[in-house]
């Protein structure tokens, strides 16, 4: 379990001291796969940063297990450092090894055995689906096969949790799916607790049980990913979640409704089946859905009909057949 | 035989292997320095970059004194530091002229040299990949030497030939303590005996030593950067 309590992180500078951190108090469960989602500047990077201490909190405490890591001897928190992998929006590969050396890296750190090492190497590399390119360097390997690399020299060491700070922000939309699906599966298989950094709600979606949503330095909100995805208390939350363009311009017609599938639904055709049997033609303002496994993700913003009556029978047609939804605006 | 083009004392320091002793002993004087200065310069280089305030370690103070005396060492002609330096060379090789004093003196003038050559090399590393080291618990030590110095190597192997061919340059100014080598034939038989063809060969042989010292390390620092070139290579083997 990790815990931060009451983090606080100030950089002084010339300008006045710039708060990057204020008072933030997060849990992060054993096996959750936590997201942390905010616009840039919101402090997402300092808050990983502070989990394995790269960065130190000007005050507060990391709790990692129970023990105060923000008290801890250096040599001990090299240890504990081990024990916590850490993956880049850059990769952060070592561009003079190949990417076997890469993965022996921290097995080199703690002065593995060189077979045990080797071995352990090409596990990894299989596990990540990249075995082939084991003598290739980075500089000759995709984006995609780079970040597989960095995630598999972050699992060397069998770590309790991973790190993922903006992992997928500069793969091309395929890329992140794959490697976000990668992710779920260590997750799932390998049992380790993944934080990950993001200012895509689409990650956060895709991958993350519980999500925390940071603004101005401090938490808006956290809990679980469908409560917080069905139901936005806070309004940055409301932004991420859906698009500025669709909250700001004014449509005719009546409300707006916004449908959530959050995969508890199979993957029908909703609103063909609601023109046919209610012969209402609504009008699609949004959509963002995907089929998973025949269900459905994502959201859609439709507008209601202005007649307060026919605006009823559609969203008791939506209750009906168990789709989430909210009224915007 | 006297040809139109050579002087007879330039063809007789060719016969006597004066010319050919001259270049060995050129080269020797600039290998030896510049390996000795880099011994000492490159943890110089490394301390620079590590007490900095963006390093692992940073030490302002510290920093800022050791960049100080580095720059002012730095700041001083060779010609002036080799005067003023001669008790040192004394003190240390027991002569303050001949060969071995001047490497003493070629030592001192690149050793400062070669430290913000190390430095500004080190300081090329991704500072990301330096965090996924410390990400992983490197020690500052296990990030120097596994991270700094194999990912700087291209780097640092260009800096290294550079550095050479200003020792080389500066090993010219050895006649003025009898150091030897070819910038004292130059001045010794050349200059001083208004032998132009003299001073001509050895300024030419000289251009040939520095292009060979460039022209073989540039190659030695292509070959070992993986960063580029090696990729297309591969590529086309395995088609």
């Amino acid at each position: 379990m990790i815990e931060l309590r009451h983090l606080t992180k100030e950089y002084p500078s010339r300008a006045g001291t710039l708060t990057a951190l204020s008072d933030v108090s997060l849990t992060i469960e054993d096996g959750a796969v936590y997201g942390v989602i905010g616009l840039s500047g919101a402090g997402k990077s300092t808050l990983v940063r502070c989990i394995n201490l790269l960065e130190r909190p000007t005050s507060g405490q990391v709790f990692i297990d129970g023990e105060d890591l923000t008290a801890a001897k250096k040599k001990r928190l090299l240890k504990v450092r081990q024990s916590i992998g850490m993956i880049f929006q850059s990769f952060n590969l070592l561009e003079q090894r190949t990417v076997e050396q890469n993965v022996r890296f921290p097995l080199e750190l703690v002065h593995a055995p060189k077979q045990e090492a080797a071995a352990r190497a090409a596990e990894l590399l299989s596990l990540v689906g990249i075995a082939d390119k084991a003598k290739a360097y980075p500089a000759q390997l995709s984006g995609g096969q780079k970040q597989r690399v960095a995630i598999a020299r972050a699992l060397a060491l069998r770590p309790k949790y991973l790190l993922c700070d903006e992992a997928t922000s500069a793969l091309d939309p395929n890329t992140t799916d794959a490697i976000l699906e990668l992710l779920k599966q260590i997750n799932r298989d390998l049992g380790v607790t993944i934080i990950v950094i993001t200012h895509e709600m689409k990650v956060v979606e895709r991958v993350c049980t519980d999500v925390a949503v940071l603004s101005e330095s401090k938490i808006a909100e956290a809990g679980k990913v469908e409560k917080v995805f069905s139901d936005p208390q806070s309004e940055i939350a409301r932004e991420l979640i859906i698009p500025e363009l669709i909250r700001t311009v004014k449509f005719s017609g009546g409300s707006k409704l916004r449908l959530i599938f959050d995969g508890s639904t199979s993957d029908m055709p909703i609103i063909s089946a609601l023109a046919l049997e209610l012969h209402e033609a609504v009008n699609i303002l949004y959509a963002d859905t995907k089929n998973i496994d025949g269900k459905a993700f994502g959201h859609m913003v439709i507008t209601l009909p202005e007649d307060p009556a026919r605006a009823d029978a559609v969203v008791r047609y939506l209750a009906a057949r168990h789709i989430s939804y909210k009224e915007e605006i | 035989m006297q040809t139109l083009l050579l002087s007879k004392e330039l063809l007789e320091l060719i016969r006597d292997n004066t010319l050919l002793w001259g270049v060995f002993e050129t080269i020797y004087l600039t290998l030896i320095s510049t390996a000795v200065a880099y011994l000492l310069g490159l943890p110089l280089g490394i301390l620079l970059c590590v007490t900095d305030r963006e390093g692992l370690r940073p030490l302002p103070v510290f920093h800022r004194i050791l960049g100080f005396c580095v720059n002012i060492l730095r700041s001083i002609p060779f010609l002036i530091l080799m005067v003023a330096f001669l008790p040192v060379a004394k003190f240390l090789v027991g002569k303050s002229y001949g060969p071995a004093a001047m490497i003493v003196m070629l030592v001192i003038a690149a050793t400062p040299y070669i430290a913000r050559m190390v430095e500004s090399s080190v300081k090329e590393v991704e500072s990301g990949v330096v965090e996924a080291a410390r990400a992983m618990g490197a020690s500052d030590m296990q990030i120097v030497l596994k991270v700094y110095l194999p990912e700087a190597k291209p780097s640092l192997i260009v800096g290294a030939v550079i550095s050479t061919v200003t020792v080389l340059g500066y090993s010219a100014m050895a006649s003025t303590i009898n150091g030897g080598g070819l910038g004292q034939i130059a001045i010794f038989y050349g200059y001083n005996n208004f032998k132009d063809d003299v001073i001509w060969v050895c300024v030419l042989l000289t251009v040939i030593i520095v292009q060979i010292i460039q022209e073989l390390g540039m190659l030695v620092a292509r070959k070992t950067d993986k960063r580029v070139r090696t990729g297309r290579k591969r590529k086309c083997k395995s088609k």
